[in-house]
């Protein structure tokens, strides 16, 4: 049993003052503890299956943020990339805060898991946020003319050996974030992802970014899952049941810190209240 | 001593879980320089998506009754670290500990909810970029 599963099942098992302690289960996994080496599990056709429930791991670094691999997570942004960033930061607020579907590639860059199921012509990712795509890979498919704009875009799948291309357009180009530090993308976008399942307990994406109207140039930004556990899966998440906080947030999403995430660098939580003498 | 240790199985369960994200930036609602602390009467339990909210009724020196809205992660990632609708009981005094919201407004971010047998919850949406 290694170092996570131990901490995880003690958790579990611990009573304090009568009060059972429920395990949790990470939402992220430290890749280094992660097995490695078993062959990818495969579709009676023979392509790879990337069916599972997928969590971020620890390395990925800086969460959120679609610069990531760029130097000092600097996006290679317009002038016209530039006001829309701005803009995004000093009047809007979250789309994902209200509900609005944050599509992709923001989905990529999220911190939360996600689910596939793959089918012999089509594969769906599901998010928590009760959000799915659903991108049919049947060999000829070609872009619409003028697709309807949309979240996560128009999306074709095909083959190239054992990995599995997503070419999408027609994004819709406001109340969209292109990452969790509010950057922009405009109607423009053009993203292409390149997923491959390297072995039996992950999977990859290298994800190119093209979008003229507000970057001078495409980037990339590629990224790691780890396999959850068998028994894991998404569970129910209505946004707007009671989002009543919706109100209270200011444009933005706050100070974006030195390392690219967002906070507060330096915040000075209150130390614990004295115990209550029974 | 039990809520040390208490705290302690928390912090170490918060350890183990690592961190998610969140509906939204902690930063884009509740200010990290305004730390506060509540001490109430649990008035009113809603425990919905996408956070949850208890509602705290704080008397003042002068009588005033004062109610304080808490806000904490989704039911599914609280319930997985423990934290469940049953441990909040109407009537019950509470301790919050967290950040109060950047608009002034009555409303804060529970991240650390002190029950009154002394055990202590986390009620952080871990990894919304918030202290944990």
């Amino acid at each position: 049993m290694n170092g996570r599963r131990l901490a995880a099942t003690m958790c579990g098992m611990l009573t304090v003052a009568g009060v059972l302690v429920a395990q949790e289960r990470p939402m992220q996994l430290d890749d280094t503890k992660v097995p490695k080496g078993r062959p990818a599990p495969r579709m009676a056709n023979g392509k790879p299956d990337f069916s599972g429930y997928w969590k971020g791991t620890t390395q990925t670094r800086p969460g959120g943020n679609i610069g990531k691999d760029l130097p000092g997570w600097k996006l290679p942004l317009t002038p016209a990339g530039e006001a829309a960033l701005k803009h995004n930061l000093t009047a809007t607020v979250d789309p994902e805060a209200v509900c609005i579907i944050g599509g992709i590639p923001r989905h990529n860059a999220s911190g939360l898991p996600f689910e596939v199921l793959q089918g012999n012509n089509k594969i769906t990712f599901m998010y928590w946020y009760s959000y799915f795509r659903l991108i049919p890979f049947t060999p000829g498919l070609k872009h619409s003319d003028d697709p309807d704009p949309s979240f996560f875009g128009e999306e074709i799948g095909r083959w190239e050996g054992d990995t599995l291309v997503i070419d999408s357009i027609g994004f819709k180009d406001e109340k969209v974030w292109i990452d969790e530090n509010a950057n922009p993308h405009s109607d423009a976008l053009h993203v292409v992802e390149r997923w491959t399942r390297p072995d039996y307990n992950h999977i990859h994406v290298e994800t190119l970014i093209e979008d003229p109207k507000f970057y001078t140039r495409s980037f990339t930004y590629s990224r790691t899952w780890a396999l959850g556990e068998p028994d894991e899966q998404i569970q129910e998440y209505s946004c707007s049941e009671n989002n009543v906080d919706a109100a209270h947030l200011g444009f933005g999403p706050g100070p974006i810190r030195p390392d690219g995430t967002r906070g507060y660098v330096d915040p000075a939580p209150l130390p614990p209240p004295v115990p209550r003498k029974p | 001593m039990p809520t040390r240790v208490a705290l302690a199985v928390v912090l170490l369960c918060a350890a183990a879980g690592g961190r998610a994200a969140a509906h939204h930036s902690f930063a884009a609602e509740f200010d990290a320089s305004k730390a506060i602390r509540v001490t109430g009467t649990l008035a009113k339990v809603e425990w919905t998506n996408p956070h949850i909210y208890f509602y705290v009724d704080v008397t003042d020196e002068k009588g005033t009754v004062v109610r304080w809205a808490c806000e904490s992660g989704a039911p599914g990632a609280l319930s997985r670290r423990g934290f469940k609708r049953s441990v909040l009981k109407l009537g019950d005094t509470l301790i919050v500990d967290g950040y109060r919201a950047k608009n002034g407004a009555n409303l804060m971010d529970a991240r650390r909810v002190t029950l009154p047998d002394g055990q202590i919850l986390s009620g952080a949406s871990a990894g919304d970029g918030g202290p944990q």
